[in-house]
């Protein structure tokens, strides 16, 4: 996910937290799992903490809660804002509100944090009881799996008794497909974008540079480093490779073209900053070294890639083949990391597999961070789907 | 209600009656979905469609249906033989670039398959390019040519050419007068405004 402010609706300096439909100020909470959890690898922690934020009310019957899944560089602070100061607001604020397409006067809205995060979920950034230090790579492999049986725990400490939608795009979408074949029971719909169910050798390879970028800086130190120290300039380099993978040529070009810096030298044969796009995308990586670990990275990128619903011969219907939710996938034409093809394979194989799913792809040259887009078709669609015909009328508690 | 929408509910009952309480059944061409709301109305089947248009993909969700945004021919065949207890094409025959590959991979994919088509040798058309030699634009066909999507001027004649020639199985027919409602007895190919057919392999 990018740091685009194209996405961000601007609005009046003052008071921007009470723009109609916005949820407002926000307070992010933490849980704190006191009972070990055992991860895919076999690795365990005495426990564990995910900071998680919500908007809306839970219903009566504690069933009307969508769980929104945020994507590699995404955390729990989807929609609002945390002071009336903030730049911006939560990362899909466009998408979540009262009657925004994810309506939270009718849905309580659940993010939280991943597992293996830093932004205050327990992850290698955070403190090792036992050490009084960051766990860096000591912190058990995670994957998407436990990122989802993490969040379970969340929505069980909630007390939630039914998921009216899992909502997510890219490691999101992973994290929402995961939900519905974990917990069939629980999982009434699911919104994946923008996903797969597998990465691509490519998409693998993009991961693996920014891996390498942050190792090969001697600041990593087999990810031993102080919390505001270490492999800053591989964590901005990694970065800026991979924000060109969620945009589109077409995209880039229209927004930098061959555009000079105006401070640019007035010679051309220097390597100091020429063009509007490489003073672009170091603002990327400088704005990302500021909120995200180095080492959450190669966690996190790596969960991505081990990501397998075909994993030890299965094929997708049979990996589908407990799934009792209704799915949508959404593709858009120009994702290049997650193209059309692989979200349109989850629907079909979810239909041959007798599942109840369809299929959407929306126009937009904007490339894999699409579904961040403000689109009135998006939002139109999203709404069909989370408010279609057989959703169960919503008594709230008050 | 405007003709038009009175002629499709006729059209939705005589498909209705053929479709078995309970089936699988896929729609070629959904639009926003409207005939397979009503078969899962009145026949409780698990609908799916396909439609190239984002637009009437949303509509089908937010009807509750099942729906795929794609072409269909390429949809069809990432599905395995007899998946569908049902094939639907109703009215969208005359638009497709590839007819009979689209009919054949239907016949795979489904038990049966049903093709519903306006009949283009229905006299008034015939006397309508007879007698206005311009293309004809009634209640059925509301545009003119250059705001028309591409149409192959079908007639119940050459479909049952088209199935004998293919050696596919015409189980059943409903012809229907220029109404789209008394059924059509004789001469159908001149006298039929609507036809429906029910294909096997």
């Amino acid at each position: 996910m990018t740091d685009d402010q194209e996405n961000v609706t601007p609005a009046p300096e003052t008071a921007r937290h009470l723009a109609p439909g916005d949820v407002g100020l926000v307070t992010p909470r933490d849980f704190v799992h006191r009972e070990p959890f055992t991860f895919r690898s076999g690795q365990t922690l005495p426990g564990f903490t995910l900071r998680y934020e919500t908007y809306g009310g839970l219903n009566a019957a504690r069933d009307n809660v969508i769980v929104i899944c945020h994507a590699l560089s995404g955390d729990h602070h989807c929609a609002g804002w945390h002071t009336p100061q903030d730049r911006k607001p939560g990362w899909w604020n466009n998408l979540i509100g009262a009657g925004k397409a994810v309506d939270t006067r009718r849905f309580f809205v659940v993010c939280a944090n991943v597992l293996g995060g830093c932004q205050g979920s327990s992850g290698p950034s955070s403190l090792n009881a036992e050490t009084g230090r960051p766990h860096g790579t000591t912190f058990p492999f995670v994957t998407i799996r436990d990122m989802v049986r993490a969040q379970k725990l969340l929505l069980d400490h909630l007390g939630v008794t039914g998921v009216h939608a899992v909502v997510g795009g890219s490691m999101g979408g992973m994290q929402a497909l995961q939900f519905a074949i974990e917990y069939p029971r629980l999982v009434r719909r699911v919104l994946a974008m923008a996903t797969t169910g597998r990465e691509s050798a490519q998409a693998i390879a993009f991961n693996e540079v920014g891996r390498q970028a942050i190792m090969q800086d001697p600041a990593w130190n087999r990810g031993d480093y102080q919390r505001d120290g270490g492999p800053r300039v591989g964590l901005a380099i990694a970065r800026m490779m991979a924000h060109i993978t969620y945009v589109s040529d077409a995209s880039m070009d229209r927004k930098f073209g061959r555009r000079k810096k105006d401070t640019a030298a007035p010679e051309a044969y220097t390597f100091d900053l020429q063009f509007e796009v490489e003073s672009y995308l170091r603002h990327q990586g400088q704005s990302f070294i500021n909120r995200f670990d180095a080492n959450s990275y190669l966690y996190i990128t790596r969960a991505l890639d081990q990501f397998d619903l075909e994993e030890g011969g299965l094929t997708l219907e049979q990996a589908f083949a407990p799934v009792e939710a209704e799915t949508l996938v959404v593709g858009f034409t120009s994702d290049w990391l997650f193209p059309p093809a692989q979200n349109r394979r989850l629907a079909l194989a979810l239909l041959r597999a007798g599942k109840r799913a369809s299929y959407a792809e929306l126009a937009t040259d904007l490339g894999h961070d699409s579904f961040l887009l403000e689109s009135e078709d998006l939002y139109a669609l999203v709404r069909a789907f989370l408010e279609r015909e057989g959703t169960e009328p919503v008594n709230y508690e008050i | 209600m405007p003709r038009t929408s009175e002629k499709r509910t006729v059209d939705m009952q005589v498909i209705g009656d053929w479709v078995e309480p309970g089936a699988r059944v896929l729609d070629l061409g959904c639009g926003q979905g409207a005939l397979l709301h009503y078969l899962v109305q009145s026949k409780q089947v698990s609908a799916v469609g396909v439609d190239l248009d984002f637009a009437k993909v949303t509509a089908c969700v937010r009807r509750g249906l099942c729906a795929h945004q794609g072409d269909m021919t390429r949809f069809m065949r990432d599905f395995p033989e007899k998946h569908f207890d049902r094939v639907i094409c109703s009215r969208t025959v005359q638009e497709l670039a590839d007819p009979a590959a689209v009919i054949l991979e239907a016949l795979r994919v489904g038990r049966a398959v049903t093709v519903g088509f306006v009949n283009h040798g229905f006299w008034k058309n015939r006397l309508n390019a007879l007698l206005q030699g311009s293309k004809i634009r009634n209640e059925v066909y509301t545009t003119e040519w250059f705001e028309s999507r591409p149409s192959n001027p079908v007639t119940v004649l050459d479909f049952e050419r088209f199935c004998g020639a293919k050696g596919i199985r015409i189980a059943r027919r409903a012809h229907l007068a220029g109404d789209w409602r008394t059924p059509c007895a004789a001469l159908p190919n001149l006298l039929a405004g609507y036809a429906l057919y029910d294909l096997a392999r």
